[in-house]
């Protein structure tokens, strides 16, 4: 089986697929970590709420790429919406108080948002169709290959490069460097440190929505979706170290790799598989691959 | 003063003797149900409860059993089995239930077993299939109505006898559940069928990529599937574009034929794929069955009703006739009267064995195809088979 060239060919793309879509979401996850210092277990809720509002979208537009990409963005913008209530309303008074408090109330969100979903969608499982132009397969010449993995494969890098390029060159990149190293100068400045969390905040919950959103058409969207991949955002961020852009590039494709291959290679091992590696990784950096030590002092 | 006191006692009892009278002409069946209502299970739970409320309704409208109204109580068991023991304890010790009906999960209904041998309270099981459940552990006081997985295993090696499979690759979640089915499938191959690989993902997991590529190395004819839920849904998504459902024929147990499947995935559902379900809507059968159908349709607000509520109307269809028999909603008499219990149900005549507790529930087996005027692929021809 691993002599097969193009076995191993499929298995390598479907976990740089798979690993892209999760970067997508983890992104989010350590952003918002990076410079409000807030664990945000309610993330997951996030991208469930994501992949419903597409399943909204494609109903009233049907199963047509206008319908999906129109209900993808729709996913980013109505999360952000949310998130900035959240935001201004809620999270904000509690960036003073201890940790615990954050964590009970980012938990007390992924309860809320259970029931809401169920309230407003219904308990059943759902499935959205591919959107038409990436529906079938392409012929990459050593083999067939599914064309909506292949526009996953092409929309993480970009987003990569497109996060990675807003932080480093933009006014607004700096800001939230800024914050993110010390936070009490940059308010003393004159910057409305303020206004630069809330913007992190709904923009990290955009990126978790359209992660959800692009997820949506390969799984079941159902109200415990949000479960599963929380488990994993954590996963990847702790291995790429809380709060670095290609930290959590780099965990999610380890995490997706060992998936894939744990599967095939040591098939009972394979839940383990990824908790070595993140114990290994914590043993020997504490602050994750990418991470920073003082990072690791919050 | 005196006077005052005396008023007092009367008053307090002819308080007792009312509340006491009350409570003689309101003697309830007190019935705990426990399912997953939240979460990724609700797709379960929420159909499973709907059943429920549908006997209920319909035997206390009825005037009850011997003039004893059915009461229901329901909680949430999570899909875990720490949630489900701790809900069930909870209803036996507070609310003081007389039966109770649940789980989804083989794991959280084991569990709740445990509970009700040591609580001496019946438990009837209509959705968990482990064959553990009546065989190692089987007690006094568990009933499983549901399709066990050595029922199963025989009835998935006659569908793939039907569409001549000779070799075959099986495919389920690790646990439990895939390993009995799998072993009781293998057990009834006919001659010149066989297992040639067995290609297994964990529970829960919502990438299937690396086995689907691994199927499609396989030189099996045909695949036996019985991964469920979500984890069905994710499979047939991601198997599609890999045109696997063009090189090979699929037979998939776990009931993945119900209306709720075939309504999530509609076009994308594989064309032809032999499936199993409790029920279809859209079967015509017996009187029973039509009223059955006609009533939920009503609480549903549409016809193509779901498949999980038939099998808890049944639970508590034994439930009421087991109270009657034994003319009292008392625990240990409800749980004696279960034995070799028979009740005529939407389904036809199901009995509780009285060796093994276990009824003769069988299910529909057939390819799921499209159907004129319906966006839901449904199972055409559909067989019986028990």
């Amino acid at each position: 089986m691993f002599t097969n060239p193009t076995f191993m060919f499929i298995q390598v793309m479907n976990s740089f697929a798979l690993g892209m879509n999760l970067f997508i979401i983890a992104a989010g996850l350590t952003l918002i970590f990076g410079v409000l210092r807030v664990v945000n277990f309610a993330h997951g809720a996030f991208y469930m709420v994501g992949a419903y509002v597409l399943m909204t979208a494609t109903n009233l537009m049907g199963d047509t790429n206008t319908g999906f990409f129109v209900g993808v963005v729709a996913a980013a913008l109505v999360m952000g919406v949310i998130a900035f209530f959240i935001e201004r309303f809620l999270l904000s008074h509690l960036y003073d108080k201890e940790h615990l408090l954050q964590l009970l109330f980012t938990f007390a969100l992924v309860l809320i948002f259970k029931d809401l979903v169920k309230m407003v969608w219904g308990p059943l499982q759902h499935s959205i169709s591919y959107p038409p132009a990436f529906k079938g397969a392409v012929n990459l010449r050593i083999s067939y290959y599914p064309a909506y993995m292949l526009f996953l494969s092409v929309v993480g890098p970009i987003l990569a490069i497109g996060l990675w390029l807003a932080l480093e060159k933009t006014r607004w990149g700096r800001l939230i460097r800024a914050a993110r190293l010390d936070r009490e100068m940059l308010s003393a400045l004159g910057t409305d440190v303020k206004l630069v969390f809330s913007a992190v905040f709904v923009f990290g919950s955009m990126l978790a929505a359209m992660g959800g959103a692009l997820a949506a058409p390969r799984i079941a969207v159902d109200p415990g979706m949000d479960g599963l991949i929380i488990i994993d955002c954590f996963i990847i961020v702790i291995i790429g170290g809380l709060g670095s852009l290609w930290g959590s590039f780099v965990g999610a494709l380890i995490l997706s790799t060992l998936t894939v291959f744990g599967t095939l290679i040591f098939h009972e091992w394979e839940i383990v598989l990824v908790y070595i590696m993140m114990l290994v990784v914590l043993l020997i950096r504490p602050w994750g691959l990418f991470g920073h030590p003082d990072e690791e002092r919050h | 003063m005196v006077k005052m006191f005396r008023n007092r006692t009367f008053a307090t009892a002819a308080a007792m003797v009312m509340a006491s009278g009350m409570a003689y002409a309101e003697e309830t069946i007190k019935v705990g149900i426990l399912m997953p209502i939240s979460g990724g299970g609700a797709s379960y739970g929420v159909p499973l409860v709907e059943g429920v409320k549908m006997a209920v309704d319909e035997i206390n409208a009825a005037g009850g059993v011997d003039g004893m109204k059915i009461e229901y109580f329901v909680r949430d068991s999570q899909l875990k089995p720490d949630v489900a023991v701790a809900a069930a304890r909870e209803l036996i010790t507070k609310e003081g239930v007389d039966v109770m009906v649940g789980a989804v999960s083989s794991g959280a209904t084991l569990a709740i077993s445990e509970l009700a041998k040591q609580e001496k309270v019946a438990l009837l099981a209509p959705a968990a299939k482990a064959a553990a459940l009546t065989s190692t552990k089987l007690h006094p006081y568990i009933f499983q109505l549901a399709a066990t997985t050595d029922s199963e295993g025989r009835q998935m090696a006659e569908a793939l006898t039907t569409i001549g499979a000779k070799k075959i690759c099986v495919s389920g979640f690790d646990y439990a559940y895939s390993y009995d089915l799998f072993e009781s499938l293998e057990k009834n191959l006919a001659d010149g069928m066989e297992i040639v690989d067995t290609f297994h993902v964990k529970l829960g997991t919502t990438d299937y990529s690396a086995v689907i590529s691994q199927l499609m190395g396989s030189d099996c004819d045909t695949v036996a599937g019985a991964v469920w839920g979500g984890g069905f849904i994710a499979y047939m998504k991601q198997a599609g574009p890999f045109g696997i459902f063009d090189t090979k024929k699929l037979v998939w147990a776990a009931e993945v034929g119900s209306s709720e499947m075939a309504g999530a995935l509609k076009g994308d559902y594989p064309e032809g794929m032999w499936a199993a379900a409790y029920d279809l809507w859209y079967f015509e059968g017996s009187d029973a069955h039509k009223k059955f159908q006609a009533d939920l349709a009503v609480l549903e607000g549409t016809n193509e009703t779901k498949m999980y509520p038939v099998t808890t109307y049944i639970a508590i269809q034994f439930i009421a006739e087991a109270v009657r028999k034994a003319g009292s909603a008392d625990p240990q008499e409800i749980a004696k009267a279960l034995v070799g219990l028979s009740v005529e149900t939407p389904l036809g005549t199901r009995t509780i064995d009285p060796d093994n507790h276990r009824t003769n529930t069988g299910e529909f087996w057939g390819p799921m195809v499209t159907v004129e005027g319906s966006e839901a692929k449904q199972m055409s021809p559909a067989t019986y088979l028990e």
